[in-house]
């Protein structure tokens, strides 16, 4: 069986059969949901009833003409903005203080990345308790501060929930996005900081010529994971304040969820899921480009 | 390097800092595992306060008073049992694709890196509709499926990653040997993917064990489901009972924070191996 020089252009039985379970997988239970969730936001489907009646345009019309589907837009994108500008210059922080610390620099990377291991609803509980009004850790400091003017129902002030959803998803998720940062510093060649220290480049002129042109690629896709990954928040809404108070913190996935489960209609939930993934791809293509004209930099 | 330089004032400054961020930052589950150990009267009345003594009733009433037991377990099958079949599967689909390049097999890889757009919340309900007429809706077997299909974007990409780095020498002289491909990747191969196959289970198993949406939706209702779905069910039920829902957090994060702490180079290979490329 001498079929070492096979690695031509046509597809063998062999690479067939290593492929085939995971493809079975990916089309059965990814694939075609999503291609059939085409299907279905064309329809008024309830999620029970097996019969399925086709409505046209009437959810995607719905989309673009009710104020609760703007409504969830505009908290969609505060969210995922707010999260996404604070995830990246923090974690960009915290490498950049790892990469520096003098001592103890495992320990504090792992520190940083405690968060990330906790699951969405347990920090979500942590959280709401810590945000509570009247037994809260954050009033209980102000209180002890005397700054009891400054006390706040954090969750329930309909003009901050989205921030503090947002406080808590940023904790949890910096660490992550650290740890990228990290291993791009940590790629970029002290021999050229060493050259620019001894042409004596000041620390500041040093990392906007060096460290962030090499960095660029990390922000990049830094960027964009965080983006869609608050595109996608669910559970920390859901135990902390189920979209309310009214509907502040009613994001698209948490309207989707409600519409399809709550209200039986599955059909205008699915619409929302593909003007979703419509978002995403678009978000997609952008980082693509950027990578390309990036890579042709470095 | 040269010698070990002597530490500058700004060396203790940045320190000092760092501590205080890294404070910051581990508080929240400081403030948990404090929590744990007080009587709820103890958490309205002090929430910032050390406990006084270690109060143990809390995870004591968190048994007695809720099927915890069999979250737990439910958590551990869905966890292990997904992640041995990934660890069957993924590896294999990576070789394929890797190894006998073609253009359909390039096309399979473009094929499952689009799938890491898709977000589950778009097609759950079509799926959970698709599940129900396999009979995979109600049981175990319906989260593991999902898990499987779900994993396969990201551990085909960190595979393919790693098996780039990996000499095809070896392979070949396997093949001359007398091994069938199978064999070959399954004893040459495979074993050397160590790291790689370190880095997939537990990136991928900490998401099974943390998540949360799936066992809730798709597992029966009436018996406990998963370790998070209690807590999340915990949070409504239980309103006057924190120190009882703070029991259960760290149960939930005790097993997830020793795993890191054994593991956590293969953390970070699999973040960045992941970035890389994503």
């Amino acid at each position: 069986m001498n079929q070492n020089n096979s690695s031509g252009k046509k597809f063998d039985k062999t690479a067939f059969a290593f492929i085939a379970p995971a493809f079975i997988f990916f089309t059965l239970f990814i694939i075609v949901p999503t291609v059939s969730s085409v299907y279905y936001s064309f329809t008024s489907w309830d999620g029970i009833s097996p019969n399925v009646k086709f409505i046209g345009l009437a959810n995607y019309k719905e989309i673009f003409t009710s104020a609760r589907f703007g409504n969830a837009l505009k908290n969609t994108v505060i969210l995922t903005v707010f999260i996404s500008i604070f995830e990246n210059s923090i974690a960009l922080g915290l490498a950049l203080i790892v990469d520096n610390v003098r001592w103890g620099k495992n320990f504090f990377r792992s520190a940083f990345y405690i968060p990330v291991l906790i699951s969405g609803i347990v920090s979500g509980f942590i959280w709401k308790i810590m945000y509570n009004y009247n037994f809260g850790t954050f009033n209980a400091i102000l209180g002890n501060l005397g700054l009891d003017g400054w006390k706040q129902d954090w969750l329930g002030n309909s003009a901050l929930t989205l921030l503090m959803i947002g406080v808590v998803l940023i904790w949890k998720g910096a660490g992550y996005y650290m740890i990228i940062y990290l291993a791009s510093l940590q790629s970029v060649s002290t021999d050229l900081i060493e050259a620019a220290q001894i042409d004596g480049a000041s620390p500041f002129q040093r990392f906007k010529a060096i460290t962030l042109p090499l960095i660029s690629g990390a922000f990049t896709i830094n960027l964009t994971l965080s983006l869609i990954n608050g595109l996608k928040v669910f559970d920390q809404i859901n135990v902390m304040t189920d979209g309310g108070p009214g509907f502040t913190s009613e994001t698209l996935v948490y309207l989707l969820y409600k519409v399809g489960f709550n209200e039986g209609r599955q059909g205008f939930g699915t619409a929302v899921g593909i003007m979703l993934l419509f978002i995403i791809i678009i978000l997609n293509t952008i980082q693509q480009k950027f990578l390309r004209s990036r890579e042709v930099q470095m | 390097m040269t010698a070990v330089k002597k530490p500058k004032p700004s060396n203790y400054v940045l320190f000092a800092v760092t501590v205080l961020l890294a404070f910051l930052f581990i508080y929240p589950v400081l403030f948990a595992l404090m929590s744990a150990f007080k009587s709820n009267g103890d958490i309205l009345k002090n929430p910032i306060g050390v406990p006084t003594s270690l109060y143990v009733q809390n995870f004591k009433d968190l048994f007695e008073q809720s099927d915890f037991t069999t979250a737990i377990l439910h958590s551990l099958f869905l966890t292990i049992v997904s992640e041995l079949l990934i660890v069957c599967i993924v590896p294999m689909a990576a070789y394929g694709i890797e190894r006998r390049k073609s253009r359909t097999t390039s096309l399979i890889y473009t094929y499952f890196l689009a799938g890491m757009m898709i977000p589950f919340h778009l097609y759950m309900f079509p799926l959970f509709r698709e599940m129900k007429l396999m009979h995979l809706f109600g049981n175990m077997a319906g989260p593991i499926v999902c898990y499987i299909s779900g994993s396969i974007a990201f551990g085909t990409l960190l595979y393919c990653s790693f098996l780039k780095g990996i000499p095809l020498e070896i392979e070949e002289a396997a093949m001359i040997d007398g091994c069938t491909p199978f064999q070959t990747f399954w004893k040459v191969t495979f074993p050397l993917l160590g790291p790689c196959t370190g880095s997939m289970v537990i990136l991928n198993g900490l998401g099974i064990w943390n998540d949360y949406l799936m066992p809730y939706l798709v597992l029966p209702s009436g018996i406990a489901k998963t370790i998070t779905v209690e807590i999340a069910g915990f949070v409504g039920q239980y309103t006057a009972r924190w120190d009882i829902v703070f029991a259960g957090t760290i149960i939930s994060i005790v097993p997830a924070l020793i795993i890191f702490c054994m593991f956590q180079k293969y953390f970070v290979k699999g973040i960045t191996a992941g970035a890389a490329k994503g």
